[in-house]
């Protein structure tokens, strides 16, 4: 690849979407044989291996950054998170006055263990786990078309929804069938706060981050999921209120106490998504 | 390097096998003629990353359409692409994925450039920095 158009350093003069194609199609036609398939054309005679390779390397990158789309789900996540913080607070007011916890009933596992009984969270985060995880793959479709390729999104949807469909499942399966009561032990504590569909989120971004090839996907899915731990096996209002935040003492207030653990991952998650689309264009733009 | 190779493979002529290069060979006896070949390279490399469009392949490589068919068709016949035609809307669009056996070629082959490239050692001026 010695002569100019096949360099990284000539396909940065045009864009790398599909807008920009006729022009560099264009150019390229101009500048070299009709067929181009010569004993010129090998890659031997393009200025060695090392170059070879490196020009190779070139378009992989290029290719990856075209692809990479990640932003929209860890916006799209973060969002639906946001949109179930007023649930967790209505959640968290006593159903009585004797203080008495309750399951309630809807899909237990994702309705947690909480004074109201979640039965809103648990139903809420059903459809929106699917939902989320169904737009994301349509996004992906949408981004390929556009971009020209494309990015396997078919392994994140099925595992988000199969988990999904488990920890609906596993609840009524167990009670039916008593001796798979074993099957609750990997969940131990991580669904009594109402939040085990963080970890089904942080699932879904581990394998995203493994067909993006993303290692900044992976170091977000990686803070995510220790927000998501944090917020499923620890009171998180203990370090705001440690940090200063005070809702104060009404009965009201008191709700208001559960929304760090709600916050936190959807902090992680908006704050990775924007970082993300602010990367991804800064970097196409150069690409 | 490129004298001793004979040159690309037209449409439908099968592509032979690269010869196993032994202890003490040099490494040129391992190179694919079907896959060393710049663009078809680049092809390889693309879509080993992800599956791509036929007018992202042509920007991306600066190929006339004629020209990335011609290509497209030698790989496709050798075994190493899927090319899928479908439409959007009315628009045919054309989307290529590369097979097992493409991958397999694609890393005998870098593997085999690296080596040449530990062989001989890289000039600055043949091995710049990353894109």
């Amino acid at each position: 690849m010695a002569d100019d158009r096949g360099s990284p350093e000539s396909r940065r003069e045009r864009p790398a979407g599909t807008g920009g194609q006729e022009d560099g199609s264009r150019a390229a036609a101009e500048a070299s044989p009709a067929d181009g398939a010569g004993p010129a054309d090998g890659a031997d005679a393009a200025g060695g291996p090392g170059r070879l390779l490196a020009d190779l390397a070139g378009l992989r990158r290029q290719a990856r950054t075209v692809r990479h789309g990640y932003w929209f789900p860890l916006v799209l996540f973060g969002l639906l998170t946001c949109g179930a913080a007023p649930l967790y607070v209505a959640a968290a007011a006593p159903r009585d006055t004797s203080g008495a916890y309750a399951t309630g009933r809807g899909p237990l596992l994702l309705n947690g263990f909480l004074p109201g009984g979640g039965f809103y969270i648990g139903w809420y985060w059903a459809a929106a786990l699917v939902g989320g995880y169904l737009l994301t793959v349509a996004w992906y479709r949408w981004h390929a078309r556009r971009a020209g390729v494309a990015t396997p999104a078919r392994g994140y949807l099925i595992t988000g929804v199969v988990l999904t469909v488990l920890v609906l499942v596993i609840p009524p399966l167990t009670v039916w069938v008593p001796a798979l009561s074993w099957i609750w032990l990997p969940f131990g504590d991580v669904w009594i706060r109402g939040t085990l569909a963080f970890l089904i989120i942080a699932a879904g971004l581990w394998m995203l981050a493994r067909v993006e090839r993303s290692r900044a996907l992976a170091v977000i899915a990686l803070v995510y999921t220790g927000a998501a731990l944090l917020s499923s096996l620890y009171n998180v209002e203990n370090i705001a209120f440690r940090l200063g935040w005070n809702p104060g003492r009404s009965a009201f207030a008191w709700q208001l106490t559960v929304l760090p653990n709600v916050l936190l991952p959807a902090a992680v998650l908006l704050a990775g998504g924007c970082g993300a689309f602010l990367a991804q264009r800064a970097r196409r733009s150069t690409a | 390097m490129s004298g001793a190779r004979p040159g690309p493979l037209a449409p439908g002529e099968p592509a032979p096998a690269p010869q196993a290069a032994g202890p003490g060979a040099h490494p040129t006896n391992g190179l694919d003629d079907t896959v060393h070949q710049r663009h078809r390279l680049g092809i390889l490399t693309i879509t080993a990353e992800a599956r791509a469009e036929f007018g992202y392949l042509r920007g991306a490589l600066g190929l006339t359409p004629g020209n990335l068919s011609r290509h497209l068709t030698v790989l496709e016949e050798a075994g190493l692409v899927q090319v899928e035609k479908g439409y959007r809307g009315r628009r045919p669009r054309t989307w290529v994925r590369i097979t097992g056996r493409g991958r397999a070629a694609l890393a005998a082959e870098l593997a085999t450039l690296t080596e040449l490239v530990n062989r001989h050692g890289g000039t600055p001026a043949e091995q710049p920095g990353p894109a």
